[in-house]
């Protein structure tokens, strides 16, 4: 890779270049001296090519810095926001602040987001150089995946729906525009994706029934250029066959929070699209209900849809399939292609060619799994109606919090294996809104008990498990990975260590005690030439390093 | 700054020429109560909703089905040519009956809607009514459940005596005596499909009540531990031995070697082998227990 260049592009002492902080050309050469995108590159990877840190030197891996980070106005360096310093009532109750962003890395200063809160961190000390308050005026506060990089702008979404522009140099803002109305339920979470001049904006919020989309807006001023919606608007439309009427898709769901990937060859995005509403019975939305629970590829250019693939037909449980579509580029079946990678909340795992959307593979991830009656022609899972909720109550696994969810996997093209955390266990969907038209969730659940969580490799062109990990403390299932040509695999297990593995053994080679679980997909990049990995576990960011 | 109209349906415009805000309305005449302000948050939902007394709920329910039900149904979820009301834009952005007031009074004549005189106070009570299907929706922890109890208890009773094996470590003479009596029939169902929490965390020992998990810890030497375990991970193991003695170890691969024994397990190994019928019938026959 040539870092100069990337260097040059990212310089933060250059007013607002037009060019990219992330070159087209290094989707799966990613940056080793920069993280400058929530995957690292546009690939969904998160495999970095640096092997300073290895298997043979891990075992000196030692603790660089820890920064603990406090939300909220007190120490604020610059506010926004409309509403108020506090957090509504209930706001805060999936779990208070916990950091889920990928922090970026550029030019030796981290960013990183939580939700109505931004940062950013000299990466050589972790010593706080701005931060940004937003003042809310509610939505759900469950968290925010990091912000996105263009030459000198930072962009990122708040709970209550605004996407916010900051100067990455001063913390300052710059402008916020409204994504969607906080009053009908939707909140905002995406790490912007940034390609060529699209910032690429999605959002979340299933508690009422209301229709998702995507969007790109221009960098410079907000402005909308094109907008996706992930159901058909009206009858007649494609993909209108598969709901039964227009009120059903206008309030259909499908909601865009977890950033898409990118093949700058194809010129298309990738992003995988949440599940239906109402969220837990299908009743009044009979079919397939396109393009929900789906893998998209979207023109960049024109928000077109190119193709389109529907991993969980008629969901009603809740397995939003926004898990990162990770690009592939390898041999199946003896020929080279270009494909497409998810292991899906529905508890499935899906290789695609990313050119043209034909299915390659279909193969379960986990045992529990009992809901789908096999597979058809085009390798979706047929839904077992039986396991649709009931007034009495079905048991099924895996439960709406999924086989595995929306922490990051990793694929190492060197293993040809993608990593990721599953969970097995089930719970019981009683159905609570009898009504021809229910609304919201329509069912209530109730975790009925499971197997704790285990680390998985999956040999992409099989979807066969090759190695797994299961944690013997119970607990866990979806957690950040980042691989390495250093031949490591970096998690969390589900009681505070972060842990390495070898990648091609499953053998633990390292692992230390932080003071909660790894709640992010780690980092690694150089810095003044030296390795180092960068983890969120709770309120605090630990940065790791090998001292040479 | 810049903003935008956010919505999946054409813009939808309300004009608020004349309209009074139902929000600044002083206490009404005829001395009732004020509506209750207070709000709940959370429950799943991410707006503060405002909790109504039933008074309220109830006069704006009669109303709405006298004067609004024909069009938009009695449960304001659609009707005869009008929309779903508790998906409905205006009514979700209303706050105290701003948005949905002028359209009552004024009607919306290009979409056949015809206006209604109604007094503020009556406008307010609609109000209440639909705010309050949009949180019952909208918070889905506060769905209350159904019977669920539709199983059949004789073959719930075979179940438990038979296949289910539950006989073989329970009594409904003994330890499950008037089990019925004590726990709700959901809670019940959720006791026998995993008496331990939820099962979904890390092991906590708090959580194994009367029934601990146990472990033996076998050193290389020979020596042995056992006890209640406290901890288990990759790195460590942890337990109380029957002198109450806390000892810990740490682990390094098959070293030492650990053995752990949860009495539960019956109960994991049935989450795969339960079928629907057998856990309502089992519930059923739970229930009959008091």
């Amino acid at each position: 890779m040539n870092a100069a260049r990337l260097l040059a592009a990212v310089a933060l002492c250059v007013p607002a270049l037009p060019g990219q902080i992330l070159d087209p050309a290094l989707l799966g050469k990613p940056a080793t001296d920069a993280w400058p995108t929530y995957y690292g590159d546009y690939s969904g990877r998160r495999f970095s090519t640096l092997k300073q840190i290895n298997q043979s030197n891990v075992k000196a891996m030692t603790l660089a810095w820890i920064t603990r980070f406090t939300p909220g106005p007190m120490g604020a360096t610059a506010i926004g926001g409309l509403g108020t310093d506090a957090i509504p009532a209930g706001g805060n109750e999936f779990g208070g602040f916990i950091i889920k962003a990928t922090p970026l890395m550029v030019n030796g200063v981290l960013y990183f987001a939580a939700p109505d809160n931004a940062w950013a961190v000299d990466a050589r000390t972790g010593r706080e150089l701005w931060h940004y308050f937003w003042k809310t005026t509610g939505g759900i506060h469950i968290g925010n995946r990091g912000v996105g990089i263009y030459g000198n702008w930072l962009y990122f979404e708040t709970p209550d729906n605004y996407l916010v522009s900051l100067d990455a140099r001063t913390g300052k803002e710059r402008w916020h525009i409204q994504i969607a109305d906080v009053k009908q339920e939707y909140f905002s979470t995406v790490a912007p994706i940034i390609v060529g001049n699209h910032v690429m904006v999605g959002t979340g919020g299933d508690s009422l029934d209301v229709p998702g989309f995507l969007e790109a807006v221009d960098p410079e001023t907000g402005a909308i250029q094109w907008k996706w919606w992930t159901a058909p608007l009206k009858k007649g439309d494609p993909g209108s066959e598969t709901w039964p009427d227009e009120n059903s898709m206008r309030h259909g769901g499908g909601m865009t929070w977890i950033p898409g990937t990118y093949d700058p060859d194809l010129r298309l995005y990738y992003i995988g699209t949440g599940n239906p509403n109402p969220v837990e019975t299908g009743r009044g939305r009979e079919g397939d209900n396109l393009w929900t629970c789906s893998i998209v590829a979207l023109n960049i250019d024109t928000g077109k849809i190119a193709w389109y693939y529907q991993v969980s037909p008629h969901d009603t449980h809740d397995w939003d399939a926004t898990e990162t579509p990770v690009l592939i580029d390898g041999t199946f079946q003896g020929r080279p292609r270009k494909m497409l990678a998810q292991a899906s909340r529905n508890g499935y795992f899906f290789l695609l060619d990313r050119t043209n959307g034909e299915h390659l593979v279909t193969a379960p991830m986990i045992e529990t799994m009992n809901w789908s009656k096999g597979l058809n022609a085009k390798g979706q899972p047929v839904p077992n109606p039986a396991k649709e909720s009931t007034v009495d109550g079905v048991l099924v696994s895996p439960p709406s919090g999924g086989a595995t969810n929306w922490p990051p996997p990793s694929f190492d093209p060197e293993t040809g294996l993608l990593y990721v955390g599953t969970s097995e266990s089930y719970s019981v969907f009683y159905l609570t809104d009898t009504d021809p038209h229910p609304e919201g969730y329509g069912a209530a659940e109730r975790g009925a008990g499971g197997f704790g969580g285990t680390v998985r490799a999956i040999d992409y062109k099989t979807g066969k498990t090759v190695w797994s990990h299961h944690w013997p403390s119970g607990g866990g299932g979806a957690a950040g990975m980042l691989t390495t040509a250093g031949k490591l695999l970096f998690t969390g297990d589900p009681v505070q260590h972060l842990v390495a593995f070898d990648v091609t053994s499953g053998k633990i080679l390292w692992h230390a005690g932080l003071t909660a679980n790894v709640s992010n997909g780690p980092v690694t990049y150089l810095l003044d030439g030296q390795q180092y990995l960068v983890v969120g576990a709770g309120d605090s960011l630990y940065a790791f390093t090998v001292e040479p | 700054m810049l903003k935008k109209a956010v919505g999946p349906l054409p813009a939808i415009v309300v004009v608020l020429a004349a309209a009074v805000p139902l929000a600044a309305q002083a206490p009404d005449g005829r001395g009732r109560a004020e509506p209750a302000r207070s709000t709940r948050g959370g429950a799943g939902a991410g707006n503060q909703y405002t909790v109504y007394d039933d008074a309220t709920l109830q006069r704006g329910k009669a109303l709405f089905t006298a004067q609004c039900g024909f069009c938009h149904g009695a449960n304001a979820k659609g009707g005869e040519g009008g929309p779903d009301l508790l998906r409905a834009v205006p009514v979700l952005d209303d706050e105290n009956g701003n948005l949905i007031g002028p359209i009552v009074l004024n009607g919306r004549p290009e979409r056949g809607m015809p206006k209604f005189s109604l007094t503020r106070e009556q406008i307010s009570d609609i109000t209440a009514f639909l705010h309050e299907g949009i949180r019952a929706a909208a918070q889905r922890a506060t769905y209350p459940l159904r019977d669920i109890v539709t199983g059949n208890a004789a073959a719930g009773r075979a179940y438990f005596n038979g296949t289910g094996k539950c006989s073989t470590c329970h009594s409904v003479t003994g330890d499950l005596r008037g089990i019925g009596g004590k726990y709700d029939p959901v809670t019940l169902q959720g006791k026998f499909l995993m008496p331990r929490g939820g099962g979904r965390g890390p092991f906590n020992p708090a959580e194994t009540g009367g029934n601990p998990v146990t472990v033996t810890v076998t050193l290389p030497g020979g020596k042995v531990f056992e006890g209640k375990l406290q901890r288990i991970d990759d790195f460590d193991v942890a337990l109380t031995d029957a002198a109450g003695e806390y000892h810990s170890f740490p682990r390094k691969g098959d070293v030492p070697a650990v053995v752990v024994h949860d009495p539960l397990q019956a109960h994991f190994d049935l989450l795969r082998k339960y079928s629907d019928a057998d856990m309502h019938n089992l519930t059923a026959y739970l229930v009959t227990l008091k």
